[in-house]
């Protein structure tokens, strides 16, 4: 089969010398499902955008159809039917769908530039109707899901009329029960004719999605395989460079003291809504208990009234024995570490430094980072503790005065993990700390986590991934409208019964 | 009753000036920018409108005047924060500052006086009289006889409406303040949208200036703009940018402006007087602020 779209030789650098992407060469067929996978800067989205016009490249030919092209400019792509939806949805939310759909190529009427706003609905209901988005186009953006605001930005392109689109790992935002609506919507696009390129790093999904793959590792293209002829164990081996184990390192291990109590917490809504009902549990020294459970049935909650975010309209929670809801997140912060779900929002600062954001908390807690009675910084003591943080953990970065945000995810992750396992606290919290991660990163921090266990410090690990629960949690509590369901023993529990707990509460036992 | 009528008209000549630079300001608000030279712009529409009408014995040219000298702020403007990337508070705060400093400079340059300056041979602008309308009794003394320019800003009102809710170049406007990156990504560069929004603010601020100068009153005064620029600003800011939003605001502040001027002719002071609309001002925002408050806490 020709290929329709062709890379030939595509190289491009970062000056002064980072080689995003080298020398890759990769044919694109109409019509498929094309996945490229890749660790965190693999290269996978660079070689994307270079395609799509969004960054230059220094040397190689892009064809289409047989002929070379370059394109200058996004517009350019769009031009030839080549549409790229980013990891970041840029919509706007206060418009309404078919305002989002339309803008930038708006029917009008008149020579004033009167919008057509009848046309512009009806086109934008044809589209979604030929391509069963069920979305309705006057439904303002800001109130719909994220899922559906994924489905606008397809529809933005499918509406100029492209026959290619790119999509950067669409699944990252998405809650697991949206992921497979997006991929029968994707399936059938494909039946229509379009190419659609997806980048991703989760092999579950691109095993299942696409029709090839093609595997990247430090800017090189690996291999382009059929999706049929391979499996979840070579394609990780292809993107890490070696073997990764995708069953479990647990290793029997005796559990210790009670660490962390929670006693008959509960939250309710203003409108009576109990967001937290009646939660009973305990963490033990040397423990790793997991909660799984849908999004939104509570462990928002929880993690905020453990850490002072939320005040719980009653309960007590005790770490050591000590109750710490009076308490200021500062004297929580001496027995509790925390990795939040959201790395950019509560985890970090994104325009601090990676000196600033690696002594957070720290430099409150121990006296060594203050100097002129707390006045200001030790920044003699700041940089050897932020040098031995990146060293201990393998963070790749250039300078501890670079910005947090220059951290590729990965690293941004093991940062905050490591400021976190120095504070040395007995109770470890951890809400979604792999999320968005790649399989080399993911491992690592399951490495971190088992140390942890080792080394008798109780964890609470909140998932949405099943698996990694199975992988590390020595219990998995289950949480469903606020409740605490199931308290499960690992290895007396399987993935299909807890997804039962998850979906239908108590009522299975 | 002609107190009643007094209190209206004055009213409407107090919030025209204001109406007209925060539709132009409301226009840079919806393309995302942070534009505070209304108040320049206005001041330095008003010198050029007497100028112009001095000079050319004609209101035609001071107005055409007030706008070039609104558009030359507006194009600095355009030149260091859009195409230099500067901060639009610092730059906005640097062109109030040049046009006072400026026209303060070219009243004694160019008229050889200080503080104020008039002449018989500036043209103001016309009032209009509408035929039938002034006949009848209440409303014809309001509605008829007003300036060309109060006639202008209520068209301008409407048109903002129109422009920012119903056409192309409305969409792509508020697209530029609400999420640049999106409207950059559809084909539309952002900065041009600003550009225009830009370029229009001075036309209406242009207008503003020359009502001022040449409607108002037929003089120009150091510094004459006396903070409308700002509250223009407010008036955009308190009703979040809806133009008739803004239209109320703005006849309100005329209310407080004329009552200032009808209670000096019972013998308060000036001092205190002028300083009533500003008073209403904060009157104004502790009421907005309550409300938000109020909604916010419904919404939890």
């Amino acid at each position: 089969m020709d290929d329709f779209i062709s890379l030939e030789h595509i190289v491009k650098v970062y000056p002064p010398s980072v080689l995003a992407v080298d020398d890759v060469s990769v044919g694109f067929r109409r019509g498929e499902i094309h996945s490229i996978v890749g660790e965190n800067g693999a290269g996978k989205s660079t070689l994307m955008k270079l395609l799509y016009g969004l960054v230059p490249y220094d040397s190689g030919v892009v064809k289409i159809d047989g002929a070379p092209m370059h394109f200058r400019k996004p517009g350019d792509a769009i031009a030839m039917g080549i549409g790229m939806v980013h990891q970041e949805i840029e919509l706007i939310p206060q418009y309404t769908v078919w305002e989002n759909v339309v803008l930038g190529a708006e029917p009008v009427r008149g020579p004033g530039g009167v919008l057509d706003t009848k046309r512009a609905i009806e086109l934008v209901r044809r589209k979604i109707e030929e391509f069963q988005f069920h979305l309705d186009p006057s439904a303002q953006v800001e109130r719909i899901s994220v899922a559906a605001r994924q489905k606008v930005e397809i529809l933005k392109l499918l509406y100029r009329n492209v026959s290619v689109l790119i999509l950067d790992e669409p699944t990252a935002v998405l809650t697991p029960q949206e992921i497979p609506q997006l991929f029968a919507e994707l399936k059938r696009l494909r039946e229509a004719g379009t190419t659609i390129l997806f980048i991703s790093h989760r092999l579950d999904e691109v095993l299942e999605l696409s029709d090839r793959i093609t595997v990247m590792r430090k800017g090189k293209k690996i291999a382009t395989v059929a999706a049929s002829e391979t499996n979840k164990e070579a394609l990780a081996q292809m993107m890490v460079g070696r073997q990764v184990i995708f069953t479990s390192k647990r290793t029997p291990h005796r559990r210790g003291d009670r660490v962390f109590e929670a006693k008959n917490l509960c939250v309710t809504r203003r409108d009576g809504l109990k967001l937290l009902d009646d939660v009973s549990f305990s963490v033990h020294a040397g423990e790793i208990v997991g909660i799984a459970g849908v999004e939104g049935n509570g462990q928002f909650e929880l993690v905020n009234s453990i850490m002072g975010l939320t005040a719980p309209n009653s309960g007590s929670i005790a770490v050591n024995g000590r109750e710490i809801c009076g308490l200021s997140i500062l004297e929580r912060r001496k027995l509790i570490s925390f990795v939040p779900q959201d790395r950019a929002k509560m985890g970090a600062s994104l325009a601090a430094s990676i000196l600033d954001n690696a002594i957070m908390t720290h430099h409150r807690l121990e006296p060594r980072f203050a100097a002129w009675r707390g006045l200001v910084l030790n920044y003699r003591n700041a940089r050897a503790f932020t040098d031995s943080l990146v060293q201990r953990f393998s963070v790749q970065t250039t300078s501890s005065q670079s910005p947090f945000r220059s951290l590729s995810g990965g690293n941004q992750q093991k940062l905050i993990l490591g400021r976190e396992l120095l504070l040395s606290t007995p109770f470890f919290l951890m809400d979604q700390p792999t999320r968005g991660l790649d399989v080399g990163s993911i491992e690592y921090v399951h490495g971190e986590i088992l140390a942890m266990r080792e080394a008798d410090r109780a964890v609470l690990l909140i998932s949405a991934d099943l698996e990694e629960l199975f992988l590390i949690a020595d219990r998995i509590l289950v949480m469903h409208r606020g409740q605490i369901v199931a308290d499960l023993a690992t290895e007396r529990t399987s993935i299909e019964e807890v997804g039962r707990y998850m979906l239908e509460g108590k009522k299975t036992a | 009753m002609n107190i009643v009528v007094g209190l209206i008209t004055g009213m409407i000549a107090g919030a025209t000036p204001i109406l007209l630079a925060a539709l132009g300001g409301m226009l840079t608000f919806y393309a995302g920018i942070f534009n505070i030279a209304m108040e320049g712009m206005m001041l330095m529409a008003a010198f050029a409108a007497v100028l112009g009408s001095f000079v050319f014995h004609s209101w035609v040219i001071g107005l055409l005047f007030a706008v070039a000298g609104a558009m030359i702020l507006a194009l600095i403007f355009i030149f260091f924060s859009v195409t230099l990337d500067t901060d639009e508070f610092v730059t906005g705060i640097a062109l109030n500052l040049f046009a006072v400093g400026s026209t303060t400079y070219l009243l004694r340059q160019i008229f050889k006086v200080k503080g104020v300056f008039t002449s018989k041979l500036i043209d103001s602008i016309p009032n209009i009289r509408i035929p039938l309308v002034e006949k009848i009794p209440l409303l014809g003394p309001v509605v008829s006889g007003r300036n060309l320019i109060v006639y202008l800003a209520v068209v301008a009102t409407i048109f903002c409406y129109y422009l920012v809710f119903k056409t192309r170049f409305g969409l792509r406007l508020r697209a530029a303040g609400y999420n640049a990156n999106s409207l950059d990504s559809s084909g539309v560069r952002t900065s041009r949208m600003r550009i225009q929004s830009l370029l229009l603010c001075a036309v209406f601020c242009g207008l503003a200036g020359a009502f001022l100068s040449l409607g108002y009153v037929t003089l120009f005064a150091e510094n004459m703009t006396a903070g409308r620029g700002w509250i223009s600003l407010a008036a955009i800011i308190l009703v979040d940018g809806h133009p008739y939003g803004i239209a109320l605001i703005s006849l309100l502040f005329g209310f407080f402006d004329g009552l200032g001027l009808f209670l000096q002719s019972y013998g308060v002071s000036s001092q205190f007087t002028s300083m009533v609309p500003y008073i209403a001002t904060l009157g104004a925002l502790y009421v907005y602020a309550r409300r938000n408050r109020e909604r916010e806490r419904k919404a939890l």
